[in-house]
């Protein structure tokens, strides 16, 4: 399993770095401006990354999916002894690492900062875990978004996909606004995304 | 250990509407060398496919060592070796880090017998796999393919793209593979000459049917190819059955009939021929006949 999930970060080396790269740029704008100025207005700051964030782990997934359905990877590793469900756990796992990887620091500087300079609030420390926890599920929402949609030959209709599954999303968020009930929509969108995508993936002609 | 390595029941495909295979049943015993013969599209490929738990199948059922192969295990998947036509390896990765990769996934790896063939095919290791020429990826193919040391060996159309003498060295390879104890090959080819070297059983397919599943020598022993000449003008009909071809100009007829006995020979004495010759058939000759649009006569006996 380690090799397979190896595989499909160095494969997909580029789409991986991209979220890296706005995770790390998002903690240090959060720490500059912090310092900076001494004061919680953080927040907003890594906030403002967030929907680029999203848009990295969508092309992730779409990135993974498109690769081997263009070059026919999983045929190869099908015909090698390896199960169609080891091959998309594997895809999974690796997408869901590298959501973790970038969320997490963020979230811990944002929790640091506001806890450093905000004054002591007691509804920030729910506020931060409802938005913490919406962000995470948008997130691996938009990778699987991108895993579903990944999963042809044709460029025009990953991208209209692509667009079409954000923008419900950020809808969504936006409407219902970070909290219980946006979650809610989150792991019942995700949990249909990946039943969907791994039935087609177990099904498909390779 | 499974006496039929490979058991195909009843299998049909439609793709787009469009019926690709029709009812195919195929044993391929333990042991054999099996030659799956077809024009393109006929079906070979699919089945193959099929086989591997690459594409499922519409109606049927296909058995890859005694496992459903749309739920073949990774210690079945890891006994079965499996050459693409096309030889689909990952393009962007140097040779080096595809083995390196298929070794690290292979449930078992013969480094010795890699080692021979890399020697052998002499592969450039730091080049990318999309730079290697058609017969470099097919011998890489191959090599990863035997490197398992495969029960079960599936070549599609390996040969296509290599010179005569990589072809030589691949069918003494596949012999070699086959020597060694119960493995079994089977392999579609559209070189026929390689098939005819090597092949202990024949299959034809047709428009997605199986019409030929026989041994080599009850293929060649099944179908005759008959130069009759007749004192007049040759007769219209020799009211014969299973004719696969027939040509006729003036007094002389070219007849091909599958399943040649006693009483077609009889039947055809009541015409009175001048002289009735066989024609030697190859393999390819054989082939042809078979398969050619206008032969609608199919000797359902040869199948089975």
């Amino acid at each position: 399993m380690l090799t397979l999930i190896a595989r499909e970060i160095r494969d997909n080396i580029v789409s991986v770095a991209l979220p890296c790269l706005v995770s790390a740029l998002g903690i240090t704008v959060a720490v500059i401006f912090a310092f900076s100025r001494g004061n919680g207005g953080t927040f907003p700051v890594t906030i403002m990354f967030t929907p680029i964030l999203l848009l990295a782990f969508c092309s992730l997934g779409a990135s993974q999916a498109y690769g081997d359905r263009a070059n026919r990877i999983s045929s190869l590793l099908a015909t090698l002894g390896i199960t169609r469900n080891r091959i998309f756990a594997a895809r999974v796992l690796a997408g869901l690492l590298i959501v973790l990887i970038c969320l997490v620091p963020l979230a811990v500087t944002t929790i640091f900062l506001l806890w450093r300079f905000a004054p002591p609030l007691e509804f920030y420390g729910r506020m931060v875990a409802e938005i913490s926890l919406t962000v995470l599920l948008a997130a691996v929402a938009c990778y699987f978004a991108g895993l579903l949609v990944g999963w042809t030959t044709s460029k025009a209709w990953l991208l209209a996909g692509c667009v079409l599954l954000l923008l419900s999303l950020a809808s969504l968020v936006v409407i219902k606004g970070f909290g219980p009930a946006a979650m809610a929509l989150l792991a019942l969108f995700l949990g249909a995304t990946l039943w969907y995508t791994w039935h087609t993936f177990t099904s498909a002609s390779l | 250990m499974n006496d039929y390595p490979i058991v195909v029941e009843n299998l049909v495909k439609y793709y787009e509407g469009r019926c690709i295979l029709d009812g195919i049943r195929l044993r391929v015993p333990r042991g054999c060398i099996y030659g799956l013969l077809g024009r393109n599209g006929s079906g070979k490929t699919t089945i193959i496919r099929i086989l591997l738990g690459l594409e499922p199948p519409t109606r049927g059922q296909t058995i890859v060592l005694g496992q459903d192969s749309m739920r073949l295990s990774a210690q079945t998947h890891g006994r079965v070796g499996y050459v693409a036509e096309g030889h689909h390896l990952i393009q962007s990765y140097k040779v080096r880090r595809l083995i390196g990769l298929c070794q690290g996934l292979a449930l078992h790896w013969n480094e010795e017998f890699f080692g021979r063939l890399m020697e052998t095919f002499r592969l450039p290791l730091d080049r990318k796999v999309k730079e290697l020429s058609t017969g470099m990826r097919a011998q890489l193919n191959l090599a990863l393919a035997m490197a398992i040391d495969p029960e079960l060996l599936i070549l599609d159309d390996p040969t296509l793209g290599l010179d005569t003498i990589a072809r030589r060295q691949f069918l003494e390879l596949a012999i070699d593979v086959i020597q060694r104890q119960g493995r079994t090959i089977l392999f579609s080819s559209h070189i026929l000459g390689d098939v005819e070297r090597i092949a202990d059983r024949i299959g034809v397919l047709v428009a997605g049917k199986l019409v030929v599943d026989c041994t080599l020598e009850e293929l060649k022993s099944c179908i005759k190819k008959l130069r009759i000449i007749f004192p007049e003008q040759a007769p219209e009909d020799l009211y014969l059955t299973e004719i696969v071809n027939q040509q006729k100009q003036g007094r002389e007829m070219v007849l091909t009939v599958a399943n040649w006995s006693r009483q077609k020979q009889a039947i055809l004495e009541t015409f009175h021929p001048e002289s009735c010759t066989e024609v030697p058939m190859t393999l390819e000759d054989i082939f042809v006949e078979c398969t050619r649009p206008a032969s609608a006569v199919v000797p359902q006996e040869m199948v089975g």
